[in-house]
């Protein structure tokens, strides 16, 4: 009796993890197999709650693996579009002139001190903070992206 | 930086900097420190054109005391930068990164992406390496 509820288990639950593995190999694999393995053990104590059985959504790509307290994950097409958003409501830039490759200095005429006001703008959108060493170089919102790409390790 | 000194642009900038982020602490209210960042804004603009150097230096070094007089005695400091509460928390769990170069060809094969351009990228670096001054 408590046989035939276990395979009942593990057979409904075998079901959406095929779904998951089959659809979505090139996210990490290590995560989606132990999940999956591991939930019919935890419900086969629980076997009253067979009701709950079918009703396990499938999650979206990026939620496969566990999610703790964390950000979303940084893209480097997020990264830009926020940089152009913080640059587009900085009052001395034209929006229409700005350019992901378009220089503070020579092509926006942006004074020195306005360049730091921009990074200090980036600091704050993005959480961490830049040091004037290498804040000082970076001149094109080209440049603030790869250097908040690397910083964030992200597709380096 | 090439050199250890610094220019007198960046010292003006670096006292900037810090003025504004010692303000941010002050002025908890955005607008009220918007109001307070304008203001210090203008006051570095009227000064910008300063030609003499001994009365730039000067200047420089009667704001560098100003600031020191009215820094926020516990200021607001990003959490993975030096002093904050997330700096090198994570240190003793990062691996370097030649370990990659180690990994089995299975779980190489894991993510054939990063593998397959990583040979440019250890190119570039050393290319890299080679020509820069620092």
């Amino acid at each position: 009796m408590a046989a035939r509820v276990l395979q009942q288990c593990v057979r409904s639950f075998a079901r959406p993890s095929l779904r998951l593995c089959s659809g979505n190999l090139a996210v990490r694999a290590a995560a989606a197999p132990t999940a999956a393995l591991h939930r019919p053990l935890s419900f086969a104590a629980d076997s009253r709650r067979t009701r709950w059985l079918g009703q396990s959504r499938t999650p979206s790509v990026g939620v496969l693996c566990r999610q703790y307290g964390d950000l979303p994950p940084l893209t480097l097409e997020t990264i830009k579009d926020r940089v152009l958003y913080v640059l587009k409501l900085y009052d001395k830039i034209n929006p229409e002139k700005l350019q992901t490759t378009s220089h503070f200095m020579k092509d926006l005429g942006l004074d020195s001190l306005d360049q730091v006001e921009i990074i200090m703008a980036m600091e704050d959108e993005f959480g961490f903070e830049i040091p004037d060493a290498e804040a000082e170089k970076l001149m094109t919102p080209e440049e603030i992206v790869q250097y908040i790409a690397d910083k964030k390790d992200v597709y380096e | 930086m090439a050199s250890a000194y610094l220019t007198h642009q960046q010292k003006v900038l670096r006292l900037y900097k810090k003025s504004l982020r010692h303000l941010e602490s002050w002025c908890i209210f955005r607008d009220k420190y918007r109001f307070y960042a304008c203001l210090l804004r203008a006051r570095f603009d009227e000064n910008k054109g300063e030609k003499d150097m001994v009365k730039a230096t000067m200047m420089l070094k009667s704001g560098e005391e100003e600031f020191w007089a009215n820094q926020h005695p516990q200021p607001y400091i990003f959490p993975d930068s030096p002093g904050g509460t997330s700096y090198e928390r994570y240190e003793c769990y990062k691996v370097p990164e030649w370990v990659l170069d180690h990994w089995h060809p299975s779980e190489k094969a894991m993510y054939p992406d990063y593998f397959s351009k990583r040979e440019q990228w250890k190119k570039l670096r050393m290319q890299k390496r080679s020509t820069s001054l620092l």
